[in-house]
């Protein structure tokens, strides 16, 4: 597999990081957009003009105006109260998506990593899953398992853990071999011990920033998944839906499909940023010159 | 490096064997009862039991795992459920299409990723490498079916330059292909170009502090023969580590692209498929995509041998 080499650096997460991160610019840009897109989910019941499923049948396809901001779909529901809504779906979906990723990921990874004996089995299967493209793997999952929003979160961890177990696999590597570890062995501590107080805490760098990057492409993904039909059924809305509403109507009413998408991209952008800024800060080794 | 090659190769068959299986796995725990549902909501029992039948749905696990494989290696794939036609005749009809996108997207990343990181490199912290490296964050952001149906708002409906879908075959017309498949490698290539213009760039950044450039630009060489002749032939490792990447990303966004743009190649006939639940398509589609996927990266191990000599020799 030609996979990027994964950071198997861990530096301690103290105050000169935190320092590192105000002072990143394009952290703080991805914070605020990120910051944004997150308010307007969870404040959805008090900024949002209108319920995300009311039709009004008298004001279909129509233009953004002063009551309706971003314009009215199909069945005259409000653009911009749907965008809004969605966007708790869409967020709750990739944020389920980082914590199932992340905690299988940091299991198969340190088993992986340290009892060398199943670290073959567990990578070519591992890297097996990785040969399908990453999007095709949840596709087939959520098909197979019908749609819905559990489904698509099932799908979206099963199709990510890959790369989260093979990050934690790398940065357990490097951390078994140093001192420490080796003095905890010798007071007599047993492996599940040295996992979790001394290995683990250890090497959660890498994962923490790859997290942030999950997380973009979890919410890229369920777009995607929405967008083809396997994803949470409409008339839920989610961004991938929004889009999947507007994309008949784009000659006559392109606002339906425009908008969920920027609200996408403010998503993964500030996500992306916000990465960025933790990788540098976190991993002062592994940053790009800018 | 004949070694070297038939190592790769045998390396990858193990990740095929595991490929399949879990095509196999992921269809065969589909919930719900396929054979009722085919049989459509006015059908019998007896009639439900006789597509059971017919499709081996009765079998036990193993028993149709040893079938599915037995059949595999024949080069057969089965019987798609609604399309009368054979699961691998229904593919191969389809795959220049989406080949020749692919394909045309990625020259389009390589041209433009490869070109902006470079200059990005040479004009590292300057407004151009800002607002370049700017632009390619937010290429990388962007949903590439969503992309696409912007441009096709723009480029179709308002200005009128672009048909709003459909396909022509290459060997039909040149042009007319070039006119219906540029919205599509465009809207799929976008992303690709902003991850391989940022890898470009710090690659490049890393290679132009070495000492042989030292030693390149001191004996005299032109700038551009330093960057273009000196420096880029180390930082093509990078570049081919991110096509390997890249053409997965690209096959998994036909998926829908060609959905979005009418184009009739592999990734309509699965998304058709999972809509009509036709499984064996599903299967075989995705067995067909990982296994490109899975050969890319071999071409693409190969190539980092060629770049690297190093890694030819170390193993």
């Amino acid at each position: 597999m030609a996979a990027s080499p994964a950071t198997a650096t861990a530096a301690p997460v103290g105050p000169g990081a935190l320092r590192r991160l105000i002072r990143h610019r394009s952290f703080l840009i991805g914070a605020t957009l990120f910051t944004f897109v997150v308010a307007m989910a969870l404040l959805a019941d008090w900024i949002a003009p209108h319920p995300p499923n009311q039709s009004n049948f008298r004001y279909r396809f129509g233009e953004p105006n002063d009551i309706y901001w971003l314009g009215t779909d199909r069945s005259g529901r409000d653009v911009l109260s749907r965008v809004i809504y969605g966007s708790q779906v869409s967020l709750r979906i990739g944020l389920m998506v980082v914590i199932v990723t992340a905690f299988f990921g940091a299991i198969i990874g340190s088993i992986a990593g340290y009892f060398r004996a199943l670290d073959d089995i567990i990578m070519r299967v591992m890297d097996g899953m990785m040969a399908f493209p990453g999007i095709l793997l949840a596709i087939a999952i959520a098909a197979a398992l019908g749609p819905s929003e559990l489904n698509a979160v099932i799908a979206l961890s099963i199709a990510y853990t890959p790369r989260t177990s093979r990050i934690v696999r790398a940065s357990v590597l490097v951390v078994r071999e140093m001192e420490y570890v080796e003095a905890a062995r010798a007071i007599g501590a047993g492996h599940l011990r040295i996992l979790l107080r001394h290995i683990l805490p250890n090497s959660i760098t890498p994962l923490i920033v790859q997290m942030t990057f999950i997380f973009a492409l979890a919410i890229l993904a369920e777009a995607v998944l929405s967008f083809i039909g396997v994803g949470p059924p409409p008339p839920t809305p989610t961004f991938g839906n929004i889009i999947a509403d507007g994309r008949n109507y784009i000659q006559e009413a392109p606002w339906i499909s425009l908008f969920p998408g920027i609200a996408i991209a403010m998503c993964v952008l500030g996500l992306n940023l916000l990465g960025d800024g933790l990788r540098d800060a976190l991993d002062p080794r592994m940053k790009v010159e800018r | 490096m004949f070694a070297f090659i038939v190592g790769r190769i045998l390396a990858a068959i193990p990740v095929l064997v595991i490929v399949s299986l879990l095509t196999f796995v992921i269809i065969y725990f589909v919930p719900g009862d396929v054979a009722s549902e085919l049989a459509g909501p006015t059908a019998t029992p007896d009639e439900i039991e006789q597509i059971r039948d017919r499709l081996g749905l009765n079998q036990p696990f193993v028993t149709r795992l040893v079938s599915w494989y037995g059949a595999l290696l024949q080069g057969d794939l089965g019987h798609s459920f609604l399309l009368n036609q054979t699961v691998s005749h229904a593919i191969l009809e389809r795959l220049p299409v989406t080949l020749s996108v692919t394909a045309y997207a990625l020259v389009i990343v390589l041209l433009i990723g490869m070109t902006t990181g470079i200059i990005a490199a040479v004009r590292a912290n300057t407004w151009v490498d800002q607002g370049m490296m700017g632009i390619a964050l937010i290429g990388l952001s962007l949903p590439d079916f969503w992309l696409g149906l912007v441009m096709i708002y723009v480029f179709a409906v308002v200005l009128g330059w672009m048909p709003t879908g459909g396909y022509v075959e290459f060997s039909e017309s040149p042009l007319g292909w070039l006119r219906m498949t540029t919205m599509p490698a465009l809207s799929l290539a976008l992303t690709q170009v902003g991850l391989l213009a940022r890898m470009t760039r710090s690659g490049m950044l890393e290679v132009l502090r070495q000492d042989y450039v030292r030693t390149a630009r001191a004996k005299g060489l032109p700038g551009w023969m330093v960057v273009g002749k000196h420096a880029l032939a180390n930082v093509m490792v990078q570049v081919v580590t991110v096509v390997g990447v890249s053409v997965g990303i690209l096959l998994g966004g036909q998926i829908v692209i060609e959905s979005v743009f009418s184009l009739p190649g592999v990734g309509r006939l699965i998304v058709g498929a999972i809509l009509r639940r036709d499984y064996p398509v599903i299967q075989g589609g995705l067995l067909l995509t990982a296994t490109i996927f899975v050969v890319v990266n071999l071409i693409v191990d190969l190539l980092y041998a060629y770049f690297d000599p190093r890694i030819r020799y170390g193993r």
